[in-house]
């Protein structure tokens, strides 16, 4: 059922998120609080020869210095245990926690983490992706077999994991290609930067910890603190305030129990803010900076009959959570095509820069950028059309992908379609000039499902809360989540209360993680608001003297069909109940398309099958300044299949953001380091992120297909689909109007410039099959 | 540190003479301080207030634009849009419109930056900047009081009170247009004002100034033999050259010195056009940069 028809209402948290009324963690303030500072490793890769804090405890104000010392001998457990809280013998990336120091004053903190002694012996610094896999190249971890794994990681020396898709003999494929068009794609790493900068405050009550903090992921925050400082879960509460963004920048565990370990020692609690330049430089999560190397052999009508692609990802120092990156990148390479045989190896690869994690669809937007780049190079070398070249070979229902995975109904042609039509139609009525193109690509992604529970009360007044283990951090849990439950209750979704993060009260959930927010919680909170409205039925039925079934709920109130006249109020109902009703739900995890044995992932981490996987097709108008290669883009047209849409404003708000922060990383977003590795635009000045002033027109349209085995009524994620196709589709515009192709990401003026004075073509090879 | 509120110049100038350091908007200094490039002074004088600061007058002859002028006023005022068009161009491309609303031109004068917008067309419309401390007034040339990058030939003790430009003749246009990699929140990559006049149709003056190609905005020299000729694409094409040639850019984040000497040639010659054009009769709004598409094709 398509809940399109629900009028869709604006953002709960809008009004005090604009006005400044709403409160953050970095709003907050407790008695007798202390503030944090980190000493950062500043040497990309260095060996500690002394590390003497006496200077910062003997500074006046300063309550707590902590070292590697001070906390517990653990090995975060990511897949790759690979670190410690605070650095040990070896610092690895610049922002490397070294120490931290709780003060009366932020200033004080600073000034004392600034007069620790650190002294290192320099070691040499690994920054190029292809050097470090040489042979000669230094380690970034010397004693890497020692680390702990979890699950089918592939690693040696500096290759962290590696992932390769094979299918069929793509050797052999690739000799009975007419033509054969390869090249290769360099993208920059990139930043989530959510406008808060984290926060966390930790806070001890004898032997009880509660931790209000900016994650995107309470429950995972929760479990790092439990690992790392050796705490049972019942003793740690974790709380999230308003979240100022997160874009995956804010998934995984970062700061807090660094911050929980100084309040023990400092016996108060501890704030800890980050300033922007922190932001940058010290989380774990930054997109990484990739390399694909590509080729594809085509028949002269189109057909593809092999590919075959390396894949180079930058994983910096630390493994955060990519060992699914190698996997998840080679899928995007493989595309959404009837791609022929396959051999596509990755290599996700140590280096001395800041780790690389989840950041809003992660490895999608370079590796799509990349192949759909190359689509429209193999749609010139055939001298076809890109669009039909797509359509030729896009997977439609009943097709197989990549891995053997056979689609149920999916609506990727009716992407491409509509999108495509959607941009011609307004560059008839407004013809492109002689410096503008329309550019097109097609973008993946799948849908992650887990366990998630949810509770609801329906209060004697009428109005509703909901429990869950979700977190608003600008996906709109707020909207979807209560459009559900008031569906399914019959009131309006004004009567509905989110409850925000508490891992104390809430049942164990993913956050706002991989776009699960609808498509997990979404569940629980259907099950849980059917419970109520079963209470309410029966309730109902008893009063108005009719069967539960027949009972039916709209506007607050029960009647039975038919007779509306007759009713009564859900606050009557509660009051007669004598108690509040509740619902508990907790829903299992759908079940994943099992792969067949014709095809083979190596490290193999779940990503070569999709569970209901979402298309889209994004169609950029591009004009380009050619004396000076700045790229500007007006419109861009776009459809997504993301199943049903439960919340029409919502979706559009998502499709948006999304299609805005692909224009930044196309063009004007990518972290630049120096030879050793520290970040140079560590700031919103020279890091630039494209502003309202910038914003292209965006049209989007939905391709609903009620997805069985998904979200609820259908609905698939889309938090993250959006951000993958915006990059490609201005990539293939650009290169319409300059006849060459930008082969580095973002495609900045300067590059731009470049490319047209100097040939970076694609090698393109007709291969003679007489 | 000590913030005294000053009601008149004479009060800030004897505040200064003291070891104060002058305050209006407060968008290089409270920026700057935040950034680690210098701390907050000792002592601050805040010259926000005083009256005489804000004053925008004219005679047919010259305008005089008091220090205390933000840049939201100078993109909107008639007068300057009307008489030195350049400088409401370059105040519209000011930061963000927080920034252009208490930022002043003075403060931008004063720091002295190679990268501001507003300096290049003061260049080109031969202002100087009046200097008032205890000893009495001077005016000084724009290419007199810029020494280096965010130095400046101005004592401690001397407040900048406003900067005087004289009026154009009839037949006079302006523009100031840069190089820019987003539409706000951007500082120039690179950037060009000119000022030229035209009598029927023939070039009868040109200057021509560049910014964030140098230690300090610089003005082309020798540009007199252009003089007689029309406005056109060969006019462009000797004034990118001269730019060019003149030009010492740097290579850092936002450019390799290859990229802005190429660019600044472009942005040269795209500001003669548009000045011409204004001089011409041509209504091109402020600013150019998004009239035309500057930075940006249409």
């Amino acid at each position: 059922m398509s809940l399109t028809e629900i009028p869709a209402f604006a953002r709960a948290d809008g009004p005090d998120k604009v006005s400044g009324l709403g409160r953050y963690t970095a709003d907050l303030t407790l008695t007798g609080m202390a503030h944090a500072a980190f000493r950062y490793a500043d040497v990309p890769h260095g060996r500690i020869v002394e590390l003497d804090t006496s200077p910062a405890r003997a500074m006046s104000g300063v309550v707590a210095v902590i070292t590697d010392a001070d906390v517990p001998d653990i090995y975060l457990s990511a897949e790759i245990a690979d670190r410690t809280l605070f650095a040990r013998d070896v610092v690895r990336y610049e922002g490397e926690v070294v120490a931290a120091v709780a003060a009366v004053t932020p200033e004080i903190a600073r000034a004392a983490a600034a007069a620790i002694v650190v002294r290192y012996e320099v070691l040499p610094a690994v920054t190029d992706i292809e050097a470090a896999l040489g042979e000669n190249s230094p380690l970034v971890h010397e004693s890497w077999d020692s680390y702990a794994t979890s699950g089918d990681v592939v690693r040696d020396r500096n290759t962290a994991m590696r992932s390769e898709l094979h299918r069929g003999d793509a050797d052999a494929a690739m000799a009975t290609a007419d033509v054969v068009v390869s090249g290769r794609y360099v993208a920059d790493a990139s930043h989530a930067v959510p406008i808060e900068p984290r926060a966390v405050v930790a806070e001890w009550q004898g032997d009880h910890l509660t931790v209000h903090t900016s994650t995107q992921v309470p429950f995972d925050a929760r479990s790092r603190i439990c690992e790392t400082l050796e705490l049972p879960t019942s003793r740690v509460r974790v709380i999230v305030p308003h979240l100022g963004g997160g874009f995956g920048g804010k998934c995984g565990a970062h700061f807090e129990p660094h911050i929980a370990a100084l309040a023990k020692v400092a016996k108060r609690p501890v704030k800890l803010v980050f300033s922007r330049y922190e932001e940058f430089i010290a989380p774990d999560r930054r997109r990484e900076g990739m390399i694909v190397d590509v080729a594809t052999g085509v028949k002269h009508d189109g057909t593809i009959v092999a590919r075959a692609a390396w894949l180079g990802i930058d994983n910096g120092a630390y493994m955060a959570d990519a060992t699914f990156f190698p996997q998840l990148a080679a899928m995007h390479v493989a595309g959404p095509y009837r791609t022929g045989s396959l051999k596509i190896e990755a290599d996700l690869v140590y280096t001395n820069r800041q780790p690389s994690g989840s950041v809003r669809a992660p490895t999608a937007p370079q590796a799509c950028w990349a192949i759909e780049s190359h689509t429209d190079e193999i749609a010139v070398a055939l001298d076809m059309d890109p669009i039909e070249f797509r359509r030729r070979n896009l997977v439609a229902t009943g097709d197989v992908g990549p891995m053997g995975q056979v689609y149920d109904e999916i609506g990727a042609l009716e992407c491409l379609e509509l999108a495509t039509a959607s941009a011609q139609a307004s560059a008839d009525q407004k013809p492109l000039g002689p410096d503008e193109a329309l550019g097109v690509s097609m973008g993946w992604w799948p849908t992650f499902a887990v366990a998630a529970g949810a509770f609801a009360k329906m209060h004697a007044d009428g109005t509703v809360q909901l429990v869950t283990g979700g977190q608003e951090c600008g996906t709109g849990a707020v909207m979807t989540l209560r459009n559900l439950a008031a569906d399914e209750l019959g009131i309006d979704p004004e009567l509905i209360e989110l409850v925000y993060q508490d891992t104390a009260v809430a049942p164990e959930g993913p956050g706002a993680s991989g776009s699960q927010t609808l498509l997990n919680h979404g569940r629980a909170v259907e099950v849980a608001s059917q419970q109520i409205a079963a209470q309410l039925r029966e309730l109902a039925a008893d009063h108005l003297e009719a069967a539960p079934e027949d009972i039916v709920l709209a506007e607050s109130k029960a009647s039975v069909a038919g007779a509306p006249a007759a009713s009564v109020a859900f606050t009557e109902l509660v009051e007669r109940a004598g108690a509040e009703l509740l619902g508990t739900a907790s829903v299992e995890m759908p079940e994943y398309p099992e792969l067949p044995t014709s095809s083979t992932c190596i490290g193999d981490q779940g990503m070569g099958a999709w569970l209901a996987p979402q298309f889209s097709c994004h169609v950029a108008r591009v004009a380009v300044d050619r004396d000076t290669g700045v790229v500007r883009v007006s419109e861009v047209h776009t459809a997504h299949d993301s199943g049903t849409i439960i919340n029409l404003m919502g979706a559009h708000g998502q499709v948006e953001g999304g299609v805005l922060m692909g224009v930044g990383q196309a063009l004007t977003e990518g972290t630049r380091y120096d030879d050793e590795g520290r970040q140079r635009n560590a700031g919103l000045l020279e890091y630039k992120l494209q502003t309202i002033a910038d914003a292209p027109s965006i049209h989007t349209q939905f391709v609903e297909i009620a997805t069985p085995n998904a979200g609820p009524r259908g609905a698939k994620g889309l938090a993250e689909a959006p951000n993958v196709a915006t990059a490609g589709a201005i990539a293939n515009a650009l290169a319409k109007v300059i006849g060459q192709r930008v082969r580095e990401l973002p495609m900045t003026a300067e590059r731009v410039w470049r490319a047209q004075t100097a040939d970076q073509s694609s090698t393109t090879t007709e291969q003679d099959q007489s | 540190m000590t913030l005294t509120i000053a009601t008149s110049v004479d009060q800030a100038i004897a505040l200064l003479a003291s070891g104060a350091r002058p305050i209006a908007g407060g968008t290089d200094l409270v920026v700057g301080a935040r950034q680690g490039k210098a701390p907050l002074p000792d002592q601050l004088v805040a010259i926000d207030r005083i009256a005489e600061l804000a004053e925008l007058t004219s005679t047919d002859s010259e305008t005089r634009i008091g220090a205390g002028v933000t840049h939201a006023r100078l993109m909107t005022d008639g007068l300057i849009i009307e008489r030195h068009t350049a400088i409401a161009d370059a105040a519209a491309l000011v930061g963000s419109p927080a920034t252009r609303n208490v930022g002043t031109l003075g403060g931008n004068v004063m720091n002295g930056s190679p990268a501001m917008d507003t300096g290049a067309p003061l260049i080109v419309m031969g202002a100087e900047a009046e200097l008032r401390s205890a000893d009495g007034t001077r005016r000084v040339t724009m290419g007199d009081l810029w020494t280096g990058p965010g130095q400046i030939s101005a004592r401690d003790d001397e407040l900048c009170t406003s900067l005087v430009i004289p009026a154009g003749g009839p037949g006079s246009g302006s523009a100031y247009v840069r190089l820019e990699y987003r539409r706000a929140m951007e500082i120039a990559v690179v950037g060009a004002a000119a000022a030229v006049t035209l009598s029927d149709g023939v070039l009868t003056s040109i200057r021509v100034a560049l910014t964030a190609v140098a230690p300090v905005i610089i003005e082309i020299g020798d540009l007199d033999n252009l003089i007689g000729g029309a406005p056109d694409r060969a006019l462009h094409g000797a004034v990118a050259a001269a730019a060019r040639d003149q030009a010492t850019p740097i290579s850092d984040l936002r450019a390799t010195d290859e990229y802005r000497r190429h660019t600044i040639g472009v942005m040269a010659a795209r500001a003669v056009d548009a000045a011409a054009r204004r001089a011409a009769g041509e209504q091109i709004p402020v600013p150019v940069n998004r009239s035309l598409g500057i930075g940006a094709a249409q």
